[in-house]
C-alpha cells in the first residue's frame, strides 16, 4: 500500500538521489579522457522515471543539457521500444536533432530494471571534441558536420557491440578519446544503478514515480509562485547576432500571465545555410536556464520546473531550424537566448538579472600532426566579461551561460606544440556604468613546431558587441588577430610555423548609467589598471 | 621516554578558546586546561595557559619533554585576510592568471555569484620576461633588468612577501632560482617563496595560488613562531615545538615556518589524530571521525590506522560549503568533508515544503533561541533542547541556562506551522534531517573513496558530536562506535598522537613503460634523504624512521591520477608490472573497471618520511561498581516521550553498563544513548556504544 510522502522522507531521498547524480558526474569527470570533460564539465548525468520524465540530474554541468535528455529518450524509444530492450543495453545517438543539437554531443541511455521490468533510465551526455567529417564554418548542410550515430545499441546485455564501435573507430580521429569517455559513462552506471535502488529500499519508497511525482508537483508549484510574485506583463526585446554575410536578428516577446510564463520568438530570422542554427532543444534549454536563473535558481532541475514555461519558436527559424540545416555552431545563436532573456526581464525585476556578457563561448580547434607523426584535436576555450548587475560590477572572464571552464595553459602545451604567448586582461573592456562590466582577456597562441597548424574557430560579439542594461554601456568587441592583422571571426586558418594568432574576448555590458558610479569605483579602477 | 623530562604539551588555538593537553608519558595520565584565545596575539593565551596548567599540576618547566602545536592561524589570516601586502611575479603575459582563476561559476545557476577577490591586487602582480617550453628547457633567457625592476617596483609598491611562480618551472626552477637571488638583492627584507619549491606540481592557477597564499601569512606566522619560542624559552620550557601540519603529521618549528600554508588545516588534523589513538584504544582501526561543533560538522575516514590523504584543498570560500569558490591549493591534507550543520544551524520549510537546516548559523550571537540571547529562529539545539537531550539547568556545566519555552516557540512558528507539525513533532524532523543529512554526507564522501564503513567506528568529538552521534552510527549502519571522554579538548590531545612525519611532492610525467628508472630512484633517494635529514633534526634515531612511497597515475590521456601505495622493492627492481598492478587495484577499487589494453603513465610522486607513531598509553581507572546515576528525564526518540536515565560522565568507571535510552552529561557535551543502544565503559574510560 502506498503511503503518502512525508516532508521528512521526500527531503531526504531527493537530497540523496541529487547526490547520487553528482557523485556519478564526478566519477566520470575523473576518468574521462578529453580534456573538454573533465576540465570542462561538458556533460550531464540525468534520471529519468519508468515513463522517461527526468526527475533528476547532476548540478555541474553546462546548461546545454538542461531538460534535453527526455527528449532523446521519447526519440530513441521510437526507433527501438522498450519492448526490445534488455538488462544490460544501453542506447546511444548523437543525431543532433533528437539530441542536444549538434552531433558532438552523445546521448547514451541505460534501462535500470527491477522485477523484470523498466522502472527508471539513466542517461548521460557528453561532448566528444571529434567527430569526423570537417565541421567548419563553411558548412551547408549537417552531413558535412561529421559522423551520425543512429539510434543503436551501443551494449547488448553488458556486452560491447563491436559493430558500432568499429563504426566509430573507423570515423573518428581520435577514437581512443571517445571510446575511453564511452567506458567511462558503463562504469558509471554500473555504479549508479544498484545505488538508486538501494536508495528506494532504505528510504522505504515504492516507486520512482511516488517519488518524481512528489518532486514534480513541488518544483512546479515553486516555479509557479515565483513567477506569480512578478505582476503580469508583456515585455518585447531583440538581440542582433554578427551571423555571416548578414547580421542575424533574434526577437523575444516574454509575457507573464499570473503563474506562467510564456518566451515567444516569433519574427526571429529564418534559419541559413551556415552552421549557427540552433535547433529547439538546444533553443529550449537555454531558455529554460535563463528563466530558471531569475525565478528559482535552487530547486535541482527536474522536469517539474520548466512546466509553467511555454516556448513559442516558429519552425524554419534559425532557433528551431528544419533538417537539414547545419548546427555544428549551434551555440552562436543558442547562448543569445538566456542574455536576451534576461535583458527583456530586466524591464519587469531589473534587480534579479545582469547585463549581457562577452557570449557566445569563444573557443578554437587545433588540429595537426605532433612531432612524432601523431594526429592531435585541441579545444581551447577562453570566455568574456561578465554582465555586470546592480549591486556589483561584472566578473572578468567569467563563464556565462555555458559554464565552461579554461584549461592550465601548462597542460595544453604539453598536448600540442603551440606555445601560449599572453593570456591577460583587457584594460577597458568592460562596459561602462553605474556598475562595470567585467574584462574581456587577450590569448596568443603562436605555432612551435615545425608543421603548420589548423586553427577552426567562429566567434560573435564583434561587431555586435554585450549590451549594457538599464543605462549601461555595451562591452568592448571581441577581435581575432593574425600576426598583428584582424581577420575574419569565422575561420580556418592553416597557421605556419611561427605564425602567432591572437583571440580578444569580448567585455560584459555595463547596468545603470555611468555618471552614477562612484568616485571610489573609478579611482580604484585606475589604480589597478582595469582602464587604461 | 627520557625520565628527566616525562611531560608533553599539546596546544589547539580555536577561535573560541585556546585547549591544552598535559600527559604524563611515564603513566598515561591526562590533564586538560583551556583559556580565551586572544586574536590579537593568540601566542599570549598559549603562554599563560601552560603556565596555569604547569602550576596546577606541580611540574616544571624544565620538565617538559616538548610542546606540539596545532592552530587556526594561518586559515584565518586567509580568511581575514590579515596577511602582509603580497607581490606576485610570473612569466611575462601571465599577471592575471591568479584573477581570471578557472573561468568556471561555481554555482551555474546563481547569476550574482561572487568570487573571492584576488589576494595580490592587480597592481601588485607583474611578468617578466623569461620563457620555459613544455619540456621545462629554456626558449627565452630571464631579462635580468626588467626582472630587477620589476622586484624594485613591487617592493616600493609596498609588497613585504614576494610570489614567483613561473610557466613550467615546476620542470625547471632555474628561472625561478635566479629571479630569487635577484631580489636577495635589490629587496632583501621581501620574505621568499617558490612555487618550484613549495607545489612542483604542473598548473599555473594552482601552483600560483597556492604560492601566493604561502606568501601572504609567511612573515606572520614567522613573527608569531619568533614571538611564541621566545616566550616558551623565557617560561623556562626549552624543549622543542614542534607543529601539526594540516597532514597530520608534526614537523619542528623552523620547518612549519617556511611552509605555512601546510598548516592551513592544522586544528582538525588533530582530531583526526585523536580519534585515530581513541579508536585504537577501544581496538578499532578503521574509524568515522565524526566532529561536531556550532556551526559545521566534519567527518573523516581512517583505515587501518591511516587517515585519508588528499593533495587538494581550497581557503576563503566565499560561500563556504560550495566547491570551487574560493583560492585551489595543492598541499597535504587529512582529507575531510565539511557540511553546514552544527548546533547553531538554523532551521527552516523551504520553498519546496521541506525542511533544511543550515548552511547558515545563529553562531554565537544571538544564538539558538533558547541562549535567550535573542535569536528567534530555530536551531539544531534548540531541536534537541525541546526533545530532552539536553538539561536546561546544566548546559555548560550550568554556567549558562537554556530557555526551553522560547525554544518552543521558534521550533512551533517556523517548522511545526508550516508543515501541520506539533512542536514536538517537528523538532524531531528537525533533529532527524540533520542526522539524515550528515549521514549522507558521510556515506556519500565514503562511496567516492569506495570504502565500505559499516565495519568501522565511530569516534565522535566536539560539541554536539555525542548528542548526535549514535543516531548517524545508527543510519550509517555502523556496529560500534567509540565515545571518549572530554571530546571538547581531542585535537590538542591529538597533536600529541601524531607522528614527526613530512611528506615530499615531486612531479614526473612519463610512461610507464619508458620510466627513466635511475632517474627515478636517484629522484626518490634525494626526496628521502631530505626528509629523513628534516626527521633526524627533530630528534627521531635513524632505526625509527620509516618511508612510505606513494605514486600518482593515470591511463595515458586521462587528466586525473589515482594515488597509489608502491613498493620500494618494486622500484629497485624495476618492475614495471607491479606498479601497473598497483594503480590498478586502486582504479578498480574507485572506480569499478579497469582498462587492461591502455598505456598507463606516471605523474608524480610522494614521499613519506616519518618518525615512529607514538606510542600513547592513556591511564585506566580502577573498576566501578555500577555506574550512579543522577535521575531520569523525559526524551523523545520518534514514538512519544520516554523516561531516560541521567547519568555523570565523570562519575562512571571502567566495567559501568548502561542500556539506552539514557543521557550522560559532561560539562561541554551529552551523550545521547537512544533505546536499542548500550554503552560499555573501557578501561581508557571511553563509552563503546553497541546497537541492538
Amino acid at each position: 500500500m502506498t503511503q503518502p510522502l512525508s516532508a521528512l522522507r521526500l527531503g531526504t531521498a531527493w537530497a540523496r538521489i541529487a547526490g547520487l547524480m553528482d557523485e556519478a558526474a564526478e566519477a566520470f569527470v575523473r576518468t574521462s579522457f578529453s580534456s573538454v570533460v573533465r576540465d570542462n564539465w561538458d556533460m550531464a548525468v540525468g534520471l529519468m522515471d519508468g515513463a522517461g520524465r527526468q526527475f533528476a540530474q547532476s548540478s555541474r554541468s553546462v546548461p546545454s543539457f538542461v531538460g534535453t535528455m527526455p527528449v532523446t529518450l521519447a526519440a530513441m524509444l521510437r526507433r527501438i521500444p522498450t519492448a526490445r530492450l534488455a538488462e544490460g543495453d544501453v542506447l546511444i545517438s548523437n543525431d543532433g536533432y533528437l539530441g542536444t543539437g549538434h552531433l558532438n554531443d552523445i546521448t547514451m541511455v541505460k534501462p535500470i530494471f527491477a522485477g523484470g521490468r523498466i522502472i527508471a533510465w539513466i542517461g548521460s551526455t557528453f561532448h566528444a571534441t571529434d567527430i569526423g567529417g570537417a565541421p567548419g564554418v563553411e558548412a551547408r548542410d549537417a552531413w558535412e558536420e561529421g559522423l551520425t550515430i543512429p539510434v543503436a545499441r551501443i551494449l547488448r546485455g553488458g556486452e560491447e557491440n563491436e559493430d558500432v564501435l568499429a563504426f566509430l573507430e573507423a570515423n573518428l580521429r581520435q577514437p581512443a578519446e571517445v571510446i575511453g569517455d564511452l567506458r567511462a559513462q558503463f562504469a558509471m552506471y554500473d555504479q549508479a544503478a544498484p545505488r538508486l535502488l538501494r536508495i528506494l529500499a532504505e528510504e522505504g519508497i515504492d516507486s520512482v514515480e511516488q517519488l518524481s511525482a512528489e518532486i514534480f508537483a513541488r518544483s512546479e508549484r515553486a516555479m509557479r509562485q515565483a513567477i506569480a510574485a512578478v505582476p503580469d506583463g508583456e515585455v518585447f526585446d531583440a538581440v542582433t547576432a554578427d551571423g555571416f554575410e548578414h547580421p542575424v536578428t533574434i526577437r523575444l516577446r516574454l509575457a507573464i500571465a499570473g503563474d506562467a510564463l510564456t518566451l515567444d520568438f516569433t519574427g526571429t530570422d529564418p534559419q541559413i545555410a551556415r552552421p549557427v542554427n540552433s535547433p529547439l532543444n538546444f533553443s529550449r534549454a537555454y531558455s529554460n536556464y535563463a528563466v530558471k536563473c531569475a525565478f528559482d535558481p535552487t530547486t535541482p532541475n527536474n522536469d517539474g520546473c520548466f512546466r509553467p514555461i511555454t516556448l513559442v519558436a516558429p519552425e524554419g527559424s534559425i532557433v528551431n531550424p528544419r533538417r537539414p540545416a547545419p548546427v555544428w555552431g549551434r551555440h552562436l545563436t543558442g547562448h543569445y537566448l538566456p542574455m536576451l532573456v534576461l535583458s527583456a526581464l530586466g524591464q519587469l525585476i531589473p534587480d534579479r538579472v545582469v547585463a549581457e556578457s562577452g557570449s557566445p563561448l569563444w573557443n578554437v580547434y587545433f588540429t595537426g600532426e605532433q612531432a612524432d607523426g601523431g594526429r592531435y584535436v585541441r579545444m581551447f576555450f577562453m570566455n568574456g566579461g561578465h554582465g555586470a548587475a546592480a549591486t556589483h560590477d561584472g566578473a572578468a572572464c567569467l563563464s556565462f551561460p555555458s559554464n565552461v571552464a579554461t584549461q592550465p595553459v601548462e597542460q595544453f602545451e604539453n598536448a600540442v606544440p603551440l606555445l601560449v604567448t599572453e593570456k591577460s586582461l583587457i584594460p577597458g573592456s568592460g562596459g561602462d556604468g553605474t556598475m562595470r562590466g567585467g574584462l574581456g582577456q587577450r590569448l596568443g597562441f603562436r605555432v612551435v613546431g615545425e608543421k603548420p597548424v589548423t586553427a577552426t574557430y567562429r566567434h560573435e560579439r564583434v561587431q555586435h558587441p554585450p549590451r549594457g542594461l538599464l543605462g549601461g554601456l555595451a562591452g568592448r568587441g571581441g577581435r581575432d588577430l593574425l600576426n598583428g592583422t584582424q581577420v575574419a571571426a569565422k575561420a580556418r586558418l592553416v597557421l605556419a610555423p611561427g605564425d602567432t594568432l591572437v583571440f580578444e574576448t569580448p567585455g560584459g555590458g555595463g547596468f545603470g548609467p555611468p555618471e552614477a558610479r562612484s568616485a571610489a569605483a573609478r579611482d580604484r579602477d585606475a589604480a589597478e589598471g582595469y582602464r587604461p | 621516554m627520557n625520565p628527566e623530562r616525562p611531560w608533553q604539551i599539546g596546544v589547539d588555538i580555536g577561535g573560541t578558546f585556546t585547549d591544552f593537553v598535559l600527559l604524563d608519558s611515564r603513566d598515561g595520565r591526562l590533564f586538560n586546561g583551556k583559556v580565551l584565545t586572544t586574536p590579537q596575539a593568540p601566542e599570549r593565551a598559549v603562554l599563560v595557559g601552560i603556565a596555569q596548567l604547569l602550576a596546577q599540576h606541580d611540574v616544571a618547566p624544565e620538565a617538559v619533554r616538548h610542546v606540539i602545536h596545532g592552530t587556526t592561524l594561518v586559515a584565518n589570516a586567509l580568511i581575514e585576510r590579515r596577511g602582509v601586502p603580497t607581490g606576485f611575479l610570473t612569466t611575462e603575459g601571465f599577471r592575471d592568471v591568479p584573477e581570471i582563476g578557472t573561468e568556471l561559476r561555481h554555482d551555474t545557476y546563481d547569476l550574482f555569484m561572487r568570487r573571492p577577490d584576488p589576494l595580490v591586487p592587480r597592481r601588485l602582480r607583474l611578468g617578466v620576461p623569461e620563457r620555459l617550453r613544455a619540456d621545462g628547457s629554456v626558449l627565452t633567457p630571464l631579462d635580468e633588468d626588467a626582472a630587477r625592476a620589476a622586484i624594485a617596483a613591487l617592493r616600493d609598491g609596498g609588497a613585504q612577501a614576494l610570489a614567483i611562480c613561473l610557466l613550467h618551472a615546476f620542470r625547471n626552477p632555474v628561472h625561478e632560482h635566479r629571479l630569487a637571488a635577484l631580489a636577495r638583492q635589490v629587496a632583501p627584507d621581501l620574505a621568499l617563496c617558490l612555487s618550484s619549491d613549495l607545489v612542483p606540481e604542473i598548473g599555473e592557477y594552482e601552483r600560483g595560488t597556492t604560492t601566493i597564499c604561502n606568501a601572504y601569512v609567511l612573515p606572520v606566522f614567522e613573527r608569531y613562531l619568533a614571538r611564541l619560542g621566545e616566550g616558551l624559552r623565557g617560561a623556562g620550557l626549552t624543549g622543542p615545538l614542534f607543529l601539526m601540519l594540516s597532514d597530520g603529521g608534526t614537523v619542528r618549528e623552523d620547518v612549519a615556518a617556511r611552509h605555512p600554508i601546510r598548516l592551513v588545516q592544522s586544528g582538525p588534523a588533530g582530531g583526526v589524530q585523536a580519534a585515530r589513538l581513541i579508536g585504537q584504544s577501544a581496538g578499532a582501526a578503521d574509524i568515522l571521525c565524526f566532529d561536531m561543533g556550532g556551526t559545521t560538522a566534519k567527518a573523516a575516514l581512517i583505515e587501518a590506522g591511516q587517515p585519508e590523504r588528499s593533495l587538494d584543498f581550497e581557503v576563503s570560500r566565499v560561500d563556504r560549503f560550495r566547491k570551487g569558490s574560493g583560492f585551489p591549493l595543492k598541499v597535504p591534507v587529512i582529507e575531510m568533508i565539511e557540511i553546514g550543520a552544527g548546533g547553531g544551524s538554523i532551521a527552516r520549510v523551504d520553498r519546496l515544503g521541506l525542511i533544511r537546516v543550515g548552511p547558515d548559523s545563529a553562531s554565537s550571537d544571538p544564538g539558538p533561541a533558547c541562549y535567550g540571547l535573542g535569536g528567534t529562529l530555530p536551531t539544531v539545539t534548540d531541536a534537541d533542547l525541546l526533545l530532552g537531550y539536553l538539561a536546561p539547568d546544566r548546559f555548560l556545566g550550568g554556567d549558562m541556562a537554556l530557555d526551553v519555552a522560547a525554544a518552543e516557540r521558534a521550533i512551533a512558528q517556523h517548522v511545526g506551522a508550516p508543515l501541520g507539525l506539533s512542536a514536538i513533532e517537528a523538532a524531531w524532523a528537525v533533529h532527524e534531517t540533520v542526522n539524515q543529512s550528515m549521514a549522507q554526507a558521510a556515506s556519500v564522501h565514503a562511496l567516492e573513496k569506495a570504502r565500505r564503513i559499516e565495519g568501522y567506528a565511530m569516534v565522535p568529538i566536539g560539541g554536539a558530536g555525542p548528542v548526535h552521534a549514535c543516531a548517524i552510527a545508527r543510519k550509517l549502519g555502523l556496529a560500534k562506535l567509540v565515545s571518549p571522554p572530554g571530546a571538547g579538548v581531542a585535537s590538542a590531545f591529538g597533536f600529541l598522537a601524531a607522528p614527526i612525519a613530512f611528506a615530499h611532492l615531486r612531479a614526473m610525467v612519463a610512461p610507464l613503460a619508458t620510466l627513466d628508472l635511475d632517474a627515478l630512484r636517484a629522484m626518490l633517494a634525494a626526496m628521502q634523504v631530505e626528509g629523513a635529514a628534516m626527521v633526524a633534526e627533530a630528534g627521531v634515531p635513524p632505526a625509527q624512521v620509516e618511508t612510505r612511497l606513494l605514486a600518482a597515475m593515470r591511463y595515458a590521456g586521462q587528466g586525473y591520477q589515482v594515488e597509489a601505495a608502491i613498493d620500494a622493492a618494486a622500484v629497485q627492481a624495476g618492475d614495471r608490472v607491479a606498479l601497473r598492478a598497483a594503480f590498478e587495484a586502486e582504479y578498480r577499487r574507485l572506480y569499478g573497471r579497469v582498462e587492461a589494453t591502455l598505456p598507463v603513465e606516471v605523474v608524480g610522486w610522494r614521499v613519506i618520511v616519518a618518525g615512529p607513531t607514538p606510542k600513547l598509553e592513556l591511564a585506566t581507572a580502577p573498576t566501578g561498581i555500577g555506574p550512579a546515576g543522577k535521575g531520569h528525564r523525559r526524551a523523545w526518540f520518534g514514538e512519544g516521550f520516554v523516561e531516560a536515565a541521567v547519568f555523570d560522565r565523570a562519575a562512571l568507571r571502567p566495567g559501568d553498563a548502561i542500556d539506552g535510552p539514557a543521557l550522560v552529561e559532561e560539562r561541554e557535551s551529552t551523550l545521547v544513548l537512544p533505546p536499542g543502544s548500550t554503552a560499555l565503559c573501557d578501561a581508557a574510560l571511553n563509552l563503546v556504544v553497541t546497537f541492538t
